[in-house]
Formats: structure tokens, C-alpha cells, sequence
């Protein structure tokens, strides 16, 4: 008895700094952010009387709706086409890579250098007057700058692709890295051709990776902000841009908390039907 | 019956770059024959039998399947098929889906997949496992499993790479005799590749023993014990006590030898040893030697005494020196419940016979 209760006292206490942190930075603040999607703004104070206009309004609206389903588009675009271009990557550094560790460490190099800063440079190579069409205009390829290259959703899904792909690329590569290799020769034996074998062992083999590589990325890219605002102009606009116009200029914060919680709201019940599909999935690609 | 080998390998040679994992390896084996490569681990048995299946490329040499040259045949169109170390058995796949596995390349129709498929589970006795999940499954019936998903595939030559090496004593042996039951059911010819001797000699038609790269012997299970073409293979097949001999006289059939400590005796001539000198190595058997009490001393016993004893169940072991000689023996004899036994320290009369001496040649 003695020693059970000594157990849990220790195990509470190795957990207490923990759940002291994870109780204040975050369960506090959704408890905040949920009691105030039930209030109202009254100009410059808060009427805090339970009321679930906020949510009415919310749903109902047009633009609200419209930002939403572009979010979860442009983040699912993003998806896409991160795990795309990341599979070819991992399956190069996982199965004919040498100096594996080199590698994996130039691909955390965009990490060395801030979120911020990397939004930007995108900004300076896709802009008007930026690399990519000083480039294409002294080579002779264009006359006038490409307009359509920077503040778009094209843009924003470039640069969210870029900043995630190492999110993208390690999941993918650890899946691949713990494949026994000997059940590819077994494949290669019983007569399948590369292609075969890719589609038959590989690819089976790594779908949870691939998969956790679709949520690491597509979760938080719908709620992603900076990118929006730096290079999406009015047409790559997120629901996040919305949301922090409520806590900002409109000085709206019930309705940015209830904008907040519909957002993640919804990213969970996307990304819940994803999972399922995926198992539907993984079913068949035998 | 066809006349040319099922497999032929000539000259085959792998280096990496000094380093010759494999050379100049010669073998040719018959259609229907249980074949072994035995060697201990890192003497280029799994090279070669890569070597066959196609994983890797010899540095030089051809190989030869029913008389046709594998040289751009890649590994997926060779008639052959193996049973890898690891079982290898696809983890999302179940039982039938994966015995079933080589057989959706092949062109067959679905109820003529599905009925091999049956049919070599049936062989390896694992036809109500069709529909488990693989990582469901024991070790020996992974083995089968593997064995089923190769033989499905009704290969020329059947490869398998240390196949009983994962599986626990009792299982093992087991598998052995059931192996062995199975190869003589479909005739396909079994290349094998073991460290383990007691399973080669169990199993195998004939055994091909490899040290560093090289072939040392190829024969039968019983002239390899009996007649071992040198020193190392003596000494790696079986327990063996070697000791020196002056050759007295020599003749087509047997050599006159004198052993020190222990005197002369008429041996036979080891037709697969190559130099004879004046001096040669000549090796018994444990197994091969009469132990008795000192007191029933023969006129040909030889004096010794016992050192140390191991006892094995089956057999015990004893390690004596003879007098004379002042050589250390290894005796083995088997537990007859109500034989004598000999404690540490006992004064003991060996007695050794002529005909199972055997002559290793020219000492190294």
C-alpha cells in the first residue's frame, strides 16, 4: 500500500509541471475564449449575458462561410501538395541517400531562419518587381512582369508548401526508414517490377506516414495567418485574417472567439473525416 | 529427366573491392536434389545464393538456370524463389493474400489463383490459416507460410537462406524432417544456406562447405564425415581429435602410419585429401573411441586419464590425456544407463581402431 501511494505521488509530481503548463496556456485560454463566444460587444465594454447571437451571426453569414471553405481549400491544396513533392524526398534520403543524417539536417535549414523572414523572402521573389520576373525578363521569357504570381491563393500555397515540407518529409521518411527491406526483395522475388512493388509494399507500408503527414500539415495550415497576410492580397485571404480583424480594428472579441472555435470546429470535423476515408483507403491500395 | 544441371554456376566471383566475398566458385547441382551451402557466418554463403536469385551481381562468372545464362535476367523474372532469413511475410497482407502474392503477376485467373493458393497451403499444413492476419501468426507458422508463398510460385530451384535459424530447438528439428519430406513431395530442387552442420547433414543430399569466399568440399553427408578433405572442414563438421603420424609406407589404398604415444596402424587412403608427405595429420572421431578401466587393458589400449567430463544426456564426453603421448582426447560415449562411469582423475585404456582413423594429409 505503502509503495502503490508513494507511486502515484511521484508520478503525480513528475506530471505537475506538465499539466500546470497545459492548464494554464492552454485550457484556461479556450476556457476564456468559449465563455466569450457566448457574450456580446457593447461598443467599448462587454455585455456578458449568455447568448448565442454570435454563433447565429457567424453561420449564417456569407463572407464568414466563404473564408471558411476557402481556408480549408487552400489548406488542403497545401496538403496536397506538400506530401507530394515531400514523398519523392524522403523515399530518395530513406532508400538511396548515403549521408542520411546530412540530409535530414539540410532540410530543417529553412528552420534556422524565422517563419516571418521566410514569408518575406517569398514575397521578394514572387513580387512585382521581385526575382522570379527580373529573372524572366532579362532571360528574354516575358516583357511586362507576371502580376499573377504574388497575392493569390497560388502564393499562399506556395509559401505554406515550403515553410511545411519538412513536416511533410520526416513522418514520411521514418515510415520509409523502418520498412523491413527484405520484404521488398521478397516482392522484387515473387515477380513484381519496381512500379509493382512501389504500389503493392511501399506505398501500403508508409500510408500512416503519409497520413500523419497530411494532418501535421493541414491542421494548422487553415488557421495559418502571416502567410495570408503577407503574400495572399485580397483573394488569399484566410479565416484567421478575419478572426484577427475582430480582435484588432472591429474591436469585436465575442465575435472573434466564436469565429475562433467554429474555425477549429471545423478543421476537426474535416480532418475527422479524412482519417476515415484514409482507413476506407487503406483497405483497398492492397 | 533432363541431362544438363538445373543450376550451374562457373567461375563465379564477387569482390567488393579488395575484398572477395565469393571466389571462383564452381557447383553444379542436379534437378530434384536437396543441396546445402555450410559454412560459418561470413564465408560467402548468402552472397552466393543472392548471387543465384538475382539480388546481387557476381563481379564475374555466369549462372546458368536449366542450362540458360541469368546474366540479364533480373531477379523478378528468374525461375527462382526464396524463403529469406526473416520469412519476410508482407505485414498488411493475410496468410492467403500473401501466399497468393507472386501469383497476381502471372496471368492466371482468379479461381486458378485461389485453388494453387489452397493447394500449397494444404502442403505446408496451414490450410484453415487462409484468412489470419499475419502478425498473428507463430514462428514456424511464418516459416510455413513463407515456404508456402515461395512454392506457390512452382519455381525451378526453391533458395532458402538459413530458414530454421529463428526457430527455437524443438521446432527446428521438426521443421527439418518436414522440410525434408516437402522437397521430396514437389521435386524442386532446394539450395539451402546454414551455419548449422547437424542441420545440413540432416537434411541435405549433398553439402557444399565454404570457408572465406572459397568451396572447400562438395559430397554427401556421410563421405563428408567420414572422408573431410582437410584439417578445417575436420574440424568444422563434427567433433574431431587431430594428431600427428609419420607415414611408414604408402600404397594406392592405405598408408602405413606411425602415431606418436600411440603406435603403428594401416590406414586407409583419403581419396578427396591431395599431398601426402612424410608427415600427416590424422583425425578420430570422439565417437570412434573405445573407453574402458584401466584394469581391462587390451594389449593394443592406450594408457590415459580422465580430465574433465561433460555430460550431454545422450552422450557423455570425456576429455583425457594419453600417457604416452601426452595428447589431450576427446572421448564420446553414449548414456547406456547401466554402463560404467568414469570419474576425474580415473585411470582409463583407450582403444582406438585402424579403420576409424582417417588421414587428413600433409599437415598444414
Amino acid at each position: 500500500m505503502f509503495r502503490l501511494r508513494s507511486e502515484t505521488s511521484r508520478g503525480m509530481a513528475l506530471s505537475a509541471p506538465a499539466t500546470l503548463y497545459v492548464g494554464f496556456l492552454v485550457a484556461a485560454p479556450l476556457g476564456i475564449l468559449v465563455a466569450y463566444s457566448f457574450w456580446t460587444q457593447n461598443y467599448v465594454s462587454i455585455d456578458r449575458t449568455p447568448t448565442l447571437s454570435n454563433y447565429g451571426f457567424a453561420l449564417n453569414d456569407p463572407l464568414v462561410r466563404h473564408l471558411l471553405l476557402k481556408s480549408i481549400w487552400i489548406a488542403g491544396l497545401c496538403t496536397i501538395a506538400t506530401v507530394v513533392l515531400a514523398y519523392p524526398i524522403a523515399y530518395f534520403i530513406a532508400m538511396r541517400a548515403r549521408r542520411k543524417t546530412l540530409w535530414l539536417l539540410l532540410i530543417t535549414i529553412p528552420f534556422w531562419t524565422s517563419y516571418l523572414l521566410r514569408v518575406f523572402s517569398w514575397k521578394l521573389i514572387l513580387g512585382f518587381k521581385g526575382l522570379m520576373n527580373s529573372a524572366l525578363i532579362s532571360l528574354g521569357a516575358i516583357d511586362q512582369p507576371l502580376a499573377f504570381l504574388l497575392y493569390n491563393e497560388f502564393a499562399v500555397v506556395l509559401t505554406l508548401a515550403h515553410a511545411w515540407a519538412p513536416f511533410a518529409i520526416l513522418p514520411i521518411y521514418v515510415s520509409l526508414q523502418k520498412m523491413d527491406r527484405s520484404l521488398l526483395e521478397a516482392a522484387t522475388d515473387l515477380g513484381c517490377t519496381g512500379f509493382q512493388r512501389f504500389r503493392r509494399i511501399t506505398l501500403p507500408l508508409t500510408f500512416p506516414g503519409v497520413i500523419a503527414a497530411c494532418l501535421i500539415i493541414f491542421i494548422p495550415t487553415v488557421g495559418d495567418y502571416v502567410t495570408p497576410a503577407l503574400v495572399g492580397g485580397s483573394e488569399g485571404k484566410m479565416i484567421s485574417n478575419l478572426i484577427q480583424v475582430q480582435f484588432g480594428a472591429a474591436n469585436n472579441w465575442p465575435l472573434g472567439a466564436t469565429l475562433s472555435l467554429i474555425a477549429m470546429a471545423s478543421v476537426g470535423l474535416v480532418a475527422t473525416g479524412f482519417l476515415f476515408l484514409a482507413n476506407l483507403a487503406r483497405g483497398t491500395i492492397r | 529427366m533432363t541431362s544438363h544441371p538445373i543450376v550451374e554456376l562457373r567461375g563465379v566471383e564477387k569482390r567488393y573491392g579488395n575484398l572477395a566475398a565469393v571466389s571462383n566458385l564452381n557447383l553444379a547441382l542436379s534437378a530434384g536434389e536437396f543441396f546445402s551451402l555450410l559454412g560459418p557466418s561470413g564465408c560467402g554463403k548468402t552472397t552466393a545464393l543472392r548471387i543465384i536469385a538475382g539480388f546481387q551481381e557476381p563481379t564475374s562468372g555466369q549462372v546458368l538456370i536449366d542450362g540458360n545464362d541469368m546474366a540479364d535476367m533480373p531477379a523478378n523474372r528468374r525461375p527462382t524463389n526464396m524463403v529469406f532469413q526473416s520469412y519476410a511475410i508482407f505485414p498488411h497482407l493475410d496468410v492467403g493474400k500473401n501466399v497468393g502474392f507472386g501469383l497476381s503477376n502471372s496471368g492466371l485467373s482468379k479461381a486458378e489463383r485461389d485453388m494453387r493458393v489452397a493447394e500449397a497451403l494444404e502442403m505446408v499444413e496451414l490450410g484453415d490459416l487462409e484468412d489470419r492476419k499475419s502478425d498473428a501468426l507463430s514462428g514456424g507458422q511464418r516459416q510455413r507460410v513463407a515456404l508456402a508463398r515461395a512454392l506457390v510460385m512452382r519455381p525451378k530451384v526453391l533458395l532458402l537462406d538459413e530458414p530454421l535459424s529463428a526457430l527455437d530447438k524443438n521446432l527446428r528439428e521438426t521443421m527439418q524432417l518436414e522440410l525434408r519430406r516437402l522437397q521430396q513431395s514437389v521435386g524442386i530442387t532446394f539450395v539451402m544456406v546454414t551455419h548449422d552442420q547437424y542441420e545440413a547433414m540432416t537434411i541435405s543430399d549433398r553439402i557444399g562447405v565454404m570457408f572465406e569466399g572459397r568451396l572447400k568440399q562438395v559430397d554427401a553427408p556421410a563421405t563428408l564425415y567420414a572422408q573431410p578433405a582437410s584439417r578445417e572442414i575436420a574440424a568444422f563438421i563434427g567433433g574431431m581429435n587431430f594428431l600427428a603420424a609419420d607415414v611408414l609406407s604408402s600404397g594406392e589404398k592405405g598408408l602405413g602410419v606411425n602415431i606418436r604415444g600411440f603406435g603403428k596402424f594401416h590406414i586407409a587412403r583419403n581419396p578427396k585429401v591431395s599431398k601426402h608427405g612424410e608427415r600427416i595429420e590424422v583425425g578420430i572421431r570422439p565417437e570412434q573411441i573405445g573407453i574402458s578401466t584401466a584394469e581391462e587393458k587390451s594389449d593394443m589400449g592406450i594408457e590415459a586419464v580422465v580430465r574433465d567430463i561433460a555430460f550431454y544426456g545422450e552422450s557423455i564426453h570425456y576429455h583425457v590425456i594419453a600417457t604416452a603421448a601426452d595428447a589431450p582426447l576427446s572421448v564420446a560415449v553414449p548414456n547406456h544407463f547401466h554402463s560404467r562411469d568414469f570419474a576425474r582423475g580415473d585411470k582409463v585404456s583407450l582403444d582406438i581402431k585402424s579403420t576409424s582413423i582417417i588421414d587428413l594429409g600433409t599437415m598444414e
